[in-house]
Formats: structure tokens, C-alpha cells, sequence
């Protein structure tokens, strides 16, 4: 390539831990009544020989008041949206039946080098969400950033440490527009590694209706 | 752009800088009201370079979510009078 910029859109996992700790500080700084990112150390069980600190961070209990109407049946398997009429005079929003709870992790990827994002849903009575439903909570600009950029699908994989089905935005393009955001076109400019989550999350965030408030990348905090 | 905006408006000047492999526009300075939404940037991108899937970032720093006001904007990371937004082509699966 012998592009103008050196760098080539990764984090190393030492970056990703210092990255994460100063995305896990600042979210604490700017919104102390939200959730809190919270790093999870833990170990992989097929893995190398890494001595390093490893593990994810973690943002759970998201409330989301879920789009979907009451008059749906809610123990169909098969529910889909266009069998159940939708009738304006009985729709009514209660916070128990259709409040959605998201988790969000943010996983180090040792084969791409980059995070992922790894993403659930689930009623209040804990049953999970297909991601037909996830789709009716998210903006509708989600939907057309998903569906357009090329560099965003999701896949439903194998959580890397909990091993249960999560969904996740695949992480092939990762590297490619990360390049594009932090590098910059100064060849001698070093990428912002401390901000590399902070950025990428802007970025992810929008895709799966994560806001992130604006703050969060004012280095001067 | 919005054109017609109250005098209490504020406009802020936005810098379209072209990255990667997008193309450059002829005209690169706009103004746009305070209290347009950022969404308001990108759709007029799309329109302008007859392309649905961009990437648009400011300060190679972040993406501003589509509903962030242009004024915010501006006030927290606007320099030099202006609001620089960098844009890129999404590239296709390779």
C-alpha cells in the first residue's frame, strides 16, 4: 500500500487494556448515573501463553422501552409483526412488559487485533430477543448505517469467554476505518491509541443504538 | 442546507474534507443552522456525491451520532471558525 499513513487500524492488547481504562474512567466522569463500563479480567481456555492482564469490558442493564406493541402475543415463538394488527386506540407503553434490557461487552480480538462488539437482548422475564426484535428498538438510523455500510454486519457468534450465542458486529472492516478515523493523513502523526475505544465506540455505537454522549471525546477532560 | 432559519439561529461553517478514496467536492465551505441535527451533514453528502454508504467523522477523532446538533458541534470541537467534517467511501467487502 505505501499509503500516506503507517499505521494499520489495530490495537495491541496492551492499548486495548489502557484504551479500555480510560473509556471505563471518563463514562464514570460524564455520566455517573448511567451503567458503568466495568472491566472483566478472566482467562481463555485455549489459549497461548499470554501473561498479560486479559479480559473484557462489560455494559449492562441498558434499559430500552421496547417499540413493540401490547396487544402482541408475548409467549409466540413465531410472533412477527405484521400478523398482529396494530390498533393506535390500545397502545400503551408499562414499563414491566416492554421494558428490553441490553448488555453490550467489548471483547479484544487476538486474530484481528481490533475490539468487538458483542451484544444481547432480553425481555424482563429474561427471555432473549431475536434480532428482529433488537431491530424494532433501535433509531432508524441504525438500521441504514447496518444495512449500507459494508463495513458493518452482524453475525450472531460464540461469546469468546462466555461461550452462549451473542450477537456481534463482525469485525473484518474494523481495522480499515479505524485507519481512516485516528490515522489522519500526517504520516508522521502517532494514532491517539489511549482514545482508540472512545472513537471506535462512536462509530459501533451507532449501529446497535448505544449513544455516546459527545463529551467522551473531549481530550481536554 | 437549510436556507431560511430564524435571525436568533446561529449558522456554523462546515468544512468538507474528502478522505481515502471519496471525492472532493467543488464547493467544500457550507453554513448550516446551530439547531440542525448532525444528520442534516451527511444526508446532504449523500445527495452531493450520489452515495448511500459514507463514513463521516470529525477531528480524526470520532463519529458524531446522526442527532447531535451541528451547534454542539462546533462549540466542543470546532476550530479556527469552522466545524471540519472528513468523509470517506465505505469500501466493499473484499
Amino acid at each position: 500500500m505505501g499509503g500516506h499513513c503507517l499505521w494499520d487500524g489495530t490495537l495491541s492488547p496492551n492499548d486495548f487494556i489502557a484504551s479500555a481504562d480510560d473509556l471505563t474512567k471518563k463514562w464514570m466522569a460524564i455520566n455517573p448515573n448511567l451503567p458503568q463500563w466495568t472491566w472483566i479480567p478472566c482467562q481463555r481456555m485455549d489459549v497461548s501463553c499470554n501473561t498479560q492482564a486479559e479480559g473484557y469490558l462489560a455494559l449492562e442493564n441498558m434499559y430500552q422501552l421496547s417499540a413493540s406493541e401490547v396487544n402482541a402475543p408475548t409467549d409466540d415463538e413465531n410472533y412477527s409483526a405484521e400478523e398482529a394488527p396494530f390498533d393506535n386506540a390500545t397502545l400503551i407503553q408499562s414499563y414491566n412488559d416492554d421494558m428490553h434490557i441490553y448488555d453490550f461487552h467489548i471483547v479484544y480480538s487476538f486474530s484481528y487485533q481490533v475490539p468487538v462488539l458483542y451484544f444481547r437482548g432480553y425481555r424482563c422475564d429474561g427471555h432473549p430477543l431475536h434480532l428482529c426484535d433488537i431491530e424494532k428498538d433501535l433509531p432508524p438510523y441504525s438500521s441504514k448505517i447496518r444495512n449500507e455500510s459494508k463495513w458493518t454486519f452482524m453475525t450472531q457468534e460464540e461469546h469468546p469467554y462466555l461461550c452462549c450465542p451473542w450477537y456481534t458486529l463482525h469485525p473484518c472492516g474494523t481495522s480499515d476505518w479505524m485507519k481512516l478515523l485516528l490515522g489522519g493523513d500526517l504520516p508522521s502523526k502517532n494514532p491517539d491509541m489511549l482514545h482508540y475505544l472512545s472513537a471506535w465506540l462512536s462509530v459501533v455505537g451507532q449501529t446497535v443504538g448505544l449513544r455516546i454522549p459527545l463529551e467522551l471525546h473531549d481530550k481536554s477532560i | 442546507m437549510a436556507a431560511e432559519s430564524p435571525i436568533s439561529d446561529r449558522k456554523v461553517v462546515v468544512h468538507l474534507r474528502a478522505t481515502g478514496d471519496a471525492p472532493i467536492l467543488k464547493q467544500t465551505k457550507f453554513k448550516i443552522a446551530g439547531n440542525d441535527n448532525f444528520c442534516k451533514v451527511i444526508e446532504f453528502l449523500r445527495r452531493q456525491l450520489r452515495r448511500d454508504t459514507l463514513f463521516v467523522y470529525v477531528n480524526s477523532a470520532f463519529s458524531p451520532n446522526p442527532d447531535e446538533l451541528v451547534i454542539d458541534l462546533y462549540n466542543n470541537f470546532g476550530f479556527d471558525g469552522k466545524l471540519v467534517v472528513n468523509y470517506a467511501s465505505s469500501m466493499a467487502w473484499g
